[in-house]
């Protein structure tokens, strides 16, 4: 049993320690942004943001979250809502820049991957502001555990839709 | 006063360009319009069903609601092509000249609620889908009662906006098609054909009339697939997703080779593991319980535990070509000739002033969905059984379930989520977690939700099959083509047999040969249509034979095929494109120039030249270097590749850079030319290209299913690499409109053939040397520059 806050709640989960956080958050927590897609940090389906660096959720055990803060795709509108000091009403009426994005470039093929895509693109957004062409494919490709794999080959749409999603982020700034 | 003013279509059916429009009751409140179809006469076993038949269940096409709102319902399943949520939406919403917002509701892929089966495969018909066709039933029948209730003759009305107009001449009445069907239960019945739980489904027949092209206001717009917001945002549900109360988790002890029978089970720890449970039947062997977590640990105690007998029947990739030229059955399958062979292809070929002739070998791959397959099933006290799965063919799982089991059809349902997606490998009703669901959860008595782990997903699943092609090009003095012959050899490419049925020794359709028929047989078929009608003397013959390791395998398994995307054609158009390419080198003349010389159609001449002029194309012959490559500076070339396939027009100019010294090829540049004559909806369709040249690269430069004497030894994405996104090109995608064509081709499957041909005639027009191997890995690449 462990108490972990993801999108900003505090939760009570009964699962062993040693449970794959992807287990947790798919069957105790009922979310649905993170996919099973390996098992073996590999692919990068299962992504949450843990203390917001991107993880694979596959196989980082559930201890490993205990008092971090884990953000999964259910959670980026109201992290964005958050930085942007959004009020209660406007809060619930905006998703995160990057969906947006996502919806307005028409990204997911079957969009199986594509949470861990938004997700991935998140953290960079966090960290680059404007990132080029090279910065996307760097982060998609060689930052974390291992690439982030699109089977049906959205990759050109997601640079597309990150580039997209770093002009409405970039306002205001 | 509606109602009244309809009495004539109350008292009897009206015919429909041989639909059957009747009222079935007077409503108090709401009505519609429900467009299905009646018994069939073919296959009664399906068409009695209790399910999804009778249209006044909610199995229809399209409902039209007062309210103008309209709901349509199909078989097929979007795999994330997009076509059900965006070209059916304007495919349907055009025939009725209603807005494509009045669509609200897309209703797909559950065999108790849709009314069409067949596979997510040819979604456009070529230019009549089903849905089409029941849209202008649909549209024929509203003028009927527009006719009637305005007392003005059909020829008189006109449509715009789902609102019936009478115009000027008529007395300029007009009432909106919800009025139409206001407080009437109205029942639209068209007529179809063919076998429901069959790999193909049901078509609608007859020939209503179809709005003409020139008066289309919605296909050809942009419009946004509805599903993509709610998978954005989290709220679409996956069949990850389904959870049923009392549901058990499941993981599977697959057998140790693919012809190891099991010797003993293993014996589950109940103190580490007290709420598992093994299941065993035969060859079949599951681990269920509560939690995913306990599943799967227990699963990989009982795993460790388990003895199978050795098993070591394959050939291994090493020696596949060696096997399957000396070794494979090639003489007890029917030989194919494609329509088009004609002339004395052997005086011919030696009479020819140059000659080309070259073998060419196209590997195992696999589909490697980005998600394993998974499924829940739900097999009741009654007899009734529920799959909750995510399938490219719901209808052709469902007759496969009811098979296994000994059940009617009617006992069982399928329901289809969204989730990974397949290429094919679903489309014959079976991915391979569904059936052993269904196997467990019998067992158990309970809900089960069977997910395979990512190295069984690429161990036990199906993969499109490997072959080779042997190609022999006459070439006349001045470079003319003037003779092709081809043999493609190429074992089954489709195993529907439901893999955990197998291994549970529970019926099921047979094992691919030479007797079965359509996708059950082992006859290869001439799926690449030809394309270069300037050639005089053509032969193409295809040669079949049984799946690698099939007949040896004591459980009758082996290397199990499926068809992936452009089916058998990515193993017949990578040989041609490439020997086309080489006999322009053969010739002196432009690669390009050589096919638009060689072609007589307009449209296969029209994506050339839109290639050639998009990717800013030089034309000259191949190979660009004049002497041998070597070193570790890149050197560069390009090649050119055409196809046709579902009604649509592709080529593809693909430029790369090779380092010599280590043999790595990097795509810079993919420049793609769709026609398919009416494009439905241009931005769908620019991603689908994009998406499918991403994994043809991929397939060009990556993919092998490595298999040793025992079974697949490809395990997860280490050692079945896909392309990375460092990896892509520059993508130019090129959409040829050709409204004047009249129909709309297919877009979503095609493109992950046009890759690997070019890329290799880009390699010989780099370095002179010819790669006639897939996939062009480095190491290949290398020895071959060194040769």
């Amino acid at each position: 049993m462990a108490t972990i806050i993801v999108n900003g709640v505090r939760r009570e989960v009964q699962a062993p320690n040693d449970t794959p956080l992807l287990y947790v958050l798919r069957n105790d927590l009922e979310l649905s942004g993170p996919q099973f897609g390996c098992g073996l940090a590999q692919c990068g389906a299962c992504s949450v943001l843990l203390d917001g660096k991107e993880i694979r959720s596959c196989i980082t055990p559930l201890s490993g979250a205990v008092g971090k803060e884990v953000t999964t795709l259910e959670g980026l509108p109201a992290r964005w809502a958050q930085q942007k000091g959004l009020s209660k009403t406007d809060a619930e009426k905006t998703l995160h820049p990057v969906q947006e994005a996502w919806i307005e470039e028409q990204t997911p093929l079957c969009g199986f991957c594509q949470n861990g895509m938004m997700i991935k693109a998140t953290e960079l957004l966090e960290r680059v502001a404007a990132p080029t062409v090279a910065e996307i494919k760097e982060a998609f490709t060689t930052s974390g555990p291992s690439a982030h794999l699109c089977r049906c080959g959205s990759y050109t749409a997601i640079i597309e839709a990150v580039q997209r999603a770093a002009t409405v982020m970039g306002k205001g700034r | 006063m509606a109602i009244r003013r309809n009495k004539s279509i109350n008292d009897k059916s009206v015919d429909v360009f041989g639909a059957a429009l009747t009222r079935r009751q007077l409503v108090q409140a709401g009505g519609a319009l429900f467009v299905g179809f009646g018994v069939l006469k073919q296959s009664t076993g399906a068409a009695t069903s209790k399910n999804s038949l009778d249209a006044t269940l909610p199995g229809s096409w399209i409902e039209i609601h007062p309210d103008n709102t309209i709901l349509i319902r199909t078989g097929k399943s979007d795999f994330g092509q997009s076509t059900t949520f965006t070209a059916y939406r304007q495919i349907v919403a055009e025939e009725l000249s209603a807005p494509f917002e009045a669509i609200t509701t897309v209703v797909m892929g559950d065999t108790d609620r849709t009314p069409d089966g067949s596979g997510a495969f040819d979604f456009l018909g070529r230019g009549t889908p089903n849905i089409r066709k029941a849209a202008a039933f649909t549209y024929q029948a509203l003028l009927d009662l527009a006719s009637q209730r305005l007392g003005v003759p059909k020829s008189k009305l006109s449509v715009k906006n789902g609102v019936v107009s009478s115009g000027a001449s008529g007395g300029g009445k007009s009432v909106s098609y919800g009025d139409l069907v206001k407080g009437q239960q109205l029942k639209l019945t068209i007529p179809v054909s063919g076998d429901l739980t069959s790999v193909m489904g049901l078509t609608v027949t007859g020939n209503p009339p179809l709005k003409p092209v020139s008066e289309y206001t919605i296909i050809g717009k942009s419009y946004r697939n509805s599903v993509t917001t709610s998978k954005v945002t989290a709220r679409e549900q996956w069949a990850t997703d389904v959870r049923l109360p009392g549901m058990l988790h499941a993981r599977m002890v697959h057998p140790k080779s693919l012809g190891s029978t099991l010797v003993a089970a293993g014996k589950l720890d109940k103190t580490r593991f007290p709420n598992a449970q093994v299941v065993v039947k035969r060859n079949l062997v599951g681990v269920v319980a509560p939690t995913e977590w306990e599943a799967i640990r227990a699963a990989q105690q009982v795993a460790g535990d388990t003895k199978w007998t050795e098993w070591k029947g394959l050939p291994g990739n090493a020696n596949l070509f060696n096997y399957l030229r000396k070794s494979a059955d090639w003489k007890t399958t029917r030989v194919t000739k494609s329509d088009k062979s004609r002339g004395d292809i052997a005086p011919t070929l030696a009479g020819a002033a140059k000659k080309l002739s070259a073998t060419y070998e196209f590997p195992f791959m696999k589909h490697a969905p980005i998600g394993p397959t998974l499924a829940v099933a739900d097999a009741r006290p009654d007899g009734t059984v529920y799959v909750y799965t995510h399938n490219q063919n719901p209808q052709a799982l469902r007759g496969e379930i009811a098979q296994m089991l000994g059940a009617s059809t009617d006992q069982i349902v399928v329901r289809t989520f969204a989730g990974a997606g397949h290429y094919g490998r679903s489309n014959g009703g079976n991915a391979g977690a569904e059936d052993e669901a269904v196997i467990l959860s019998k067992a158990v008595g309970k809900p089960v939700r069977v997910q395979w782990m990512r190295p069984e997903d690429f161990q036990w699943s199906t993969q499109s099959p490997a072959s080779y092609s042997e190609v022999e090009i006459g070439l006349d003095a001045k470079g003319r083509m003037i003779a092709y012959q081809i043999d493609h050899y190429m074992p089954a490419m489709q195993d529907d047999r439901p893999v955990g049925a197998v291994l549970a020794g529970l019926p099921t359709m047979p094992a691919p040969s030479e007797k079965g028929v359509f996708v059950g047989s082992t006859v290869n078929d001439i799926s690449d249509p030809w394309i270069y009608d300037g050639v005089a003397t053509l032969m193409e013959r295809g040669h079949g034979t049984y799946q690698v390791g099939q007949k040896a395998s004591p459980l009758a398994i082996g290397m199990r095929d499926h068809s992936m995307r452009t089916p058998g054609q990515f193993q017949q158009n990578f040989p041609r494109e490439l020997a086309i390419s080489e006999a322009a080198a053969l010739a002196g003349i432009d690669a390009i120039q050589f096919r638009i010389d060689h072609a007589r159609e307009d449209r296969a001449i029209g994506v050339l030249k839109a290639v050639r002029d998009a990717s800013g194309w030089e034309t000259r012959p191949s190979p660009r270097a004049k002497t041998a490559a070597a070193g570790d500076t890149p050197v560069r070339g390009r090649g050119v590749s055409l196809m046709f396939r579902s009604g649509t027009y592709w080529a593809c100019v693909c430029e790369i850079a090779v380092t010599p010294g280590t043999g790595a090829i990097k795509v810079e540049k993919a420049t793609i030319a769709v026609e398919p004559g009416i494009v439905v909806n241009p931005m769908q369709l620019k991603r689908q290209v994009e998406g499918g040249t991403v994994m043809g690269i991929s397939h060009a430069l990556l993919e092998e299913a490595t298999f040793d004497e025992s079974g697949i030894t490809a395990s997860d994405w280490r050692t079945y690499p896909i392309l990375k996104m460092a990896d892509i090109p520059e993508i130019k995608v090129v959409l040829l409109h050709r409204p004047e064509v009249g129909s709309y081709g297919g877009g979503s499957e095609a493109a992950n053939a046009i890759a690997a041909p070019a890329i290799a005639a880009a390699l010989f027009d780099a370095t002179g040397k010819i790669a006639r191997r897939l996939p062009l890995k480095p190491a290949y690449v290398q020895t071959l520059l060194k040769a």
